[in-house]
């Protein structure tokens, strides 16, 4: 196993091969293959093999620390961001490596995006210009009327157009903890992303907002594959299609146990360690 | 106070009884004036009469003492020991925060009693081409220091904020392989005396490249003090931008740089108009590095390239050493003016910083209506 060099293949140069605003896209599948990943010289993650289909939302489950973030940073290049950190094996966006093939990493994080556990709205944009800092990051122009049609459709999206239709020029922050996590779902919508990484997106959230939230998965999985770490196993067993069971032993790296069609996972388990751990028997 | 408002306008006012949390009870005043009286007594009783020193500070440092004394045991018979550490604990802040204030205060009186009475507006108009050794205090003004002083600072800002704001991206967002012998340097730099400045820019500067004593000297030595100020502050105020704000970023496929300079450096603007008036703060008031470079000047030089210019705090260390008292009152008058620039120009500051990322000033909000985002 070659430990991936994430400098060398680090390109910037802009890709012109996706349209933004183009609302033809399609949901991109996902391929984990034999991914490893270390902090330093810490092993955290070994032999993960992971399908996640187009339009399918996959549940990533599993108790604290067994690596289920670092996983889901792994598939849209965050993971490299910690300076210590290394990885290994490949992961593909409908066939193409985004670690060593020619997608540039902006793109790469541009159609794989990622929506985080805590809010984390820009508190020097407005809430309109949260939606819309996506296109500003990536120098895109639009009119008027694109800009206008994009924060609406982003924000019903998300569940939160009826709330802060009035509100479109208060501070990101001035909102409720709920309704700043659905900013930030609606600025992650608004660069059209074929994927969606969602790392704990409602574990601040009231039981609402909760299901807003996953109706909000529900509604765009259809054009959008949704990968999502949840530590509620009703949140997994509502949301997801597919589900993947992660454990880390004792000074192990983490590796899935078990993964496989939701309800299977949840009824019918393989393993004794998923039955336990779905059963609330630990973790 | 807030129902005598609201009355007026025929709100409702609320009856409800507020508790008040943190009262003082009589019995504590009954305390604190008791113990500082019996202190006075005491001190006066030791200090005037047994030693054989007097004067004002050694009597009030006494008093300080037997007042902390008195009133701790005091305390401690009242309500216990861990209040009485409480109490002890109080006082020395307190006193800490008078002792900081206090002489700042003093200097202000000071200087606003020394120079009002030949503060004219002909101070903000005219030179001294015209002053004689005779001439009153309110006669001329210092108008070519002022303009020099602003002219200095504001050259030496140009040089400073921009390199300062990028070393600090580069020391907190880039990080590269040069940080450390970096961060060395502008620590170093930042010990550097502010003669030393000026001796480095006088023999560079004038005596090696021969270059004219001239403002643009001065913007230099000001400028040698100003980067390191400037630097560490912003460095410090970069690294106080959650690191989730960058992930996010960088998350929705933008660059580093688009990351830095749309999202980090607003995020911290008003830190970043801080430390931008600390910088101005280090060097508005300094002489030593502009003695040797500007070289100074009774008439109104307004071109900064070329010819010998003034500058207030230079202008305050010469005439202040003169005999006539015509011009020690004009000494005091740049003095007080200096005070006043330096205010003017933090009230500017703050109205351009704003108020923290969360607050949207009325321009944006301008801008915005403009684009249809508000
Ligand atoms: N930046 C880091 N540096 C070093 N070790 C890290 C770092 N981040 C995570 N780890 C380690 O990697 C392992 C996996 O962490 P990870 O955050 O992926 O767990 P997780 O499954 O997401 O847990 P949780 O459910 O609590 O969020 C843990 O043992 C953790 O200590
Ligand atoms: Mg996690």
């Amino acid at each position: 196993m070659t430990s991936i060099d994430i400098t060398s293949t680090d390109t910037t140069r802009m890709s012109s091969d996706i349209s933004l605003l183009d609302p033809g896209h399609q949901a991109a599948g996902l391929t984990a293959n034999n991914v490893a990943c270390w902090f330093g010289t810490k092993k955290v993650l070994e032999g993960v093999n992971l399908d996640m289909a187009p339009g399918q939302v996959t549940a990533l489950i599993g108790p604290s620390g067994c690596g289920k973030s670092t996983f889901l940073r792994t598939l849209n290049r965050m993971h490299e961001l910690v300076p210590s950190a290394t990885l290994a094996g490949e992961i593909l966006i409908d066939g193409v490596d985004i670690y060593r093939g020619a997608i540039p990493v902006t793109d790469v994080r541009r159609r794989i995006g990622m929506v985080f556990q805590k809010p984390n709205p820009f508190p020097a944009m407005t809430v309109a210009e949260n939606v819309l800092a996506g296109l500003k990051l990536s120098g895109l122009k639009t009119t008027r009327s694109e800009r206008d049609e994009l924060i609406e459709s982003c924000l019903s999206k998300a569940g939160l157009w009826n709330e802060v239709k009035n509100r479109l020029g208060d501070p990101g922050r001035a909102l409720s903890g709920g309704q700043q996590q659905r900013l930030c779902i609606a600025r992650s919508l608004a660069v059209s992303p074929q994927v969606l990484l969602m790392d704990e997106p409602c574990s601040a959230l009231d039981p609402t907002s909760t299901r807003r939230i996953e109706q909000t998965i529900s509604e765009i999985s259809e054009t959008i594959t949704v990968v999502i770490v949840t530590h509620n196993m009703q949140q997994a067993q509502r949301v997801s299609h597919r589900c993947a069971f992660f454990l880390a032993a004792e000074n192990e790296p983490g590796r899935i146990v078990e993964e496989g069609p939701t309800k299977d996972i949840f009824t019918n388990p393989r393993d004794s360690r998923t039955n336990d751990y779905v059963n609330g028997r630990f973790g | 106070m807030t129902t005598t408002l609201n009355t007026t306008k025929e709100t409702k006012i609320d009856t409800e009884e507020r508790i008040k949390i943190r009262e003082i009870e009589m019995v504590d005043v009954i305390v604190m004036v008791g113990s500082a009286l019996s202190a006075f007594a005491l001190s006066y009783f030791f200090f005037q009469i047994l030693l054989p020193v007097s004067g004002a500070l050694g009597f009030l440092v006494c008093w300080y003492v037997f007042f902390n004394i008195i009133s701790t045991v005091a305390v401690w018979e009242l309500r216990g020991a861990i209040k009485a550490k409480d109490h002890l604990a109080r006082v020395f802040i307190w006193t800490g925060g008078l002792a900081a204030v206090v002489p700042l205060i003093l200097v202000l009186v000071y200087v606003i009693g020394k120079g009002y009475h030949s503060l004219r507006p002909q101070f903000f108009t005219q030179d001294q081409k015209f002053v004689g050794a005779l001439s009153e205090s309110t006669e001329g003004g210092g108008a070519h220091a002022i303009v020099g002083t602003l002219e200095q600072v504001g050259i030496a800002s140009l040089i400073s904020v921009p390199l300062g704001i990028t070393t600090a991206v580069y020391l907190n967002e880039v990080k590269g392989r040069l940080t450390k012998p970096l961060r060395m340097i502008i620590d170093a730099m930042s010990a550097v005396p502010s003669i030393v400045a000026g001796l480095f820019i006088y023999a560079a500067w004038i005596l090696a490249l021969g270059n004219q004593q001239s403002g643009i000297a001065g913007s230099l030595a000001l400028a040698v003090l100003f980067l390191p100020t400037v630097t560490r502050t912003s460095e410090v105020v970069l690294r106080l931008v959650p690191g989730g704000l960058r992930e996010a970023s960088l998350a929705l496929g933008g660059t580093e740089w688009r990351t830095t300079s749309r999202v980090v450096l607003p995020t911290a603007k008003s830190g970043l108009v801080t430390a931008v008036i600390l910088g101005v703060a280090r060097v508005i008031g300094e002489t030593a590095p502009l003695i040797l470079t500007v070289g100074g000047a009774f008439v109104m030089n307004a071109n900064p390239f070329s010819g010998k210019q003034d500058a207030l705090p230079y202008f305050v260390f010469r005439l202040i050493r003169f005999p006539q008292e015509a011009q020690v009152a004009r000494a005091w008058t740049g003095a007080l003016v200096l005070v006043i620039l330096v205010l003017v120009l933090f009230v500017i500051a703050r109205a351009i910083g704003g108020r923290g990322p969360d607050h949207i000033s009325r321009l944006k909000k301008r801008r915005l209506k403009r684009k249809g985002l508000a």
